[in-house]
């Protein structure tokens, strides 16, 4: 058995028996072995030696191969931002609770009828306020106290008094005084503490705030 | 030329589609690419004189490489790179059975009295002389040739699967071709 001297054909024969080649070189390789008996020698020892090959090879059990492979790709499971997720869930709670908070002590605001247990005003004036006639704000006079009740059955505050604090804080949605039924004084001040994170948060324009100092107001933006 | 879109090594983006889907969690792509070069892993353990336990040996391989499918950059076409997962699955086997052999103390290295265990399995006579034909390479040339004759692998491919250059992997082929025509001449 003959190599046929065109090297470069030769070379081509496995690819022409897996169908490797493009239109223009089979075009040209087929031209070649018409003509070339070493060639089409050739080519039929390449199908022989690639059937024998093929007849001595096992098939292969594919489910075995499969069961035993990784059920998911690791690296698709490091996509999820495990402390993301976490983190997100965390926030979710949170608001959840603050909104259902808020939104409980809103609505056993509205139920002040119901006579059980009274909250005393979180801060109050002892005084009723005075009036800036300059910029109309109201002005709380210097001797104002303040006085944050620690338990529910504290001192009593005089309705005038709550009223005036409830004009002061009502148009933050907040009440300063509610009836609650069925809490208990933990729970009324878990209620509060949930209060003072929600004012924790800043506001983007503060009101002027006008102190009064003996007979002269101040304010701190010089107005 | 050769067409890459006429690939005997398969089709690369096909493949690509697979590895993707899988990777976004399609188990059944896992089994199609298994199906895809089961086959061919098989015959290159056979080409390559392995005997016992192939299916064993192509499980091996694609749970090696599904399990470091991240450091596959595509370089490759996927059954290239299986064929080297592969090919040193194969050296750690003989490695293992030439430790095995030299505990019993029985010495048996050469490669191709190996190949010739398939003697038993090779009934017809013109596919006796091919094997026998096979067999007498040296196992580089077996290698190079297998993948050259039964898979259709480039030059490019058989380089990059057997760790040589693509000029290296010309030369083996060749040699491995004269000798395979003289013993058939015999
Ligand atoms: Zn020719």
């Amino acid at each position: 058995m003959n190599d046929c001297p065109n090297a470069e054909i030769r070379d081509q024969l496995p690819d022409l028996l897996h169908d490797r080649l493009d239109v223009s070189m089979r075009a040209a390789v087929m031209a070649h072995i018409d003509e070339c008996v070493d060639c089409r020698s050739e080519l039929e020892l390449l199908r022989g030696v690639h059937g024998m090959l093929t007849a001595q090879t096992p098939r292969v059990d594919i489910n075995y191969v499969v069961n035993a492979l990784p059920k998911r790709a690791p690296h698709a499971l490091r996509v999820v931002p495990r402390r993301r997720v976490w983190s997100d869930w965390r926030i979710a709670a949170a608001v959840a609770v603050l909104a259902i908070g808020s939104g409980s002590f809103a609505v056993l605001r509205q139920s002040q009828t119901t006579p059980s247990v009274t909250v005393p005003p979180l801060a109050s004036h002892s005084n009723p306020a005075p009036v800036d006639s300059t910029n109309g704000v109201t002005t709380p006079s210097a001797d104002t106290v303040v006085r944050v009740a620690d338990n529910a059955g504290g001192s009593e505050t005089s309705p005038d008094a709550a009223k005036s604090a409830d004009e002061q804080t009502g148009a933050a949605g907040l009440a300063t005084t509610a009836r609650l039924a069925d809490l208990n004084e933990r729970q009324l001040q878990a209620l509060l503490d949930q209060i003072d994170q929600l004012q924790a948060v800043p506001i983007t324009e503060p009101e002027p705030v006008t102190i009064r100092v003996g007979s002269q107001s101040s304010s701190p933006e010089g107005a | 030329m050769t067409n890459p879109a006429r690939s005997g090594a398969g089709d690369d983006q096909r493949d690509s589609d697979l590895i993707a889907r899988w990777k976004a969690g399609d188990e059944r792509a896992a089994t199609e690419l298994v199906e895809r070069h089961s086959a061919a892993l098989a015959r290159f353990a056979v080409s390559s004189g392995e005997r016992n336990d192939i299916d064993e040996l192509v499980q091996d391989t694609f749970v090696r490489a599904f399990n470091s499918l991240d450091g596959f950059r595509g370089d490759s076409s996927f059954r290239t790179w299986l064929f080297t997962i592969e090919r040193r699955l194969l050296l750690d086997r003989r490695r293992s059975e030439k430790r095995r052999r030299d505990r019993t103390e029985i010495q048996e290295s050469d490669s191709a009295t190996e190949y010739d265990a398939l003697d038993s399995v090779v009934a017809d006579e013109t596919q006796r002389r091919l094997h026998d034909a096979v067999a007498q390479l040296s196992p580089t040339q077996r290698e190079v040739f297998a993948l050259r004759v039964a898979e259709g692998l480039s030059y490019k491919e058989i380089a990059e699967a057997v760790g040589t250059t693509e000029g290296a992997a010309r030369v083996h082929y060749h040699n491995a071709m004269r000798a395979v025509k003289e013993f058939l001449d015999e």
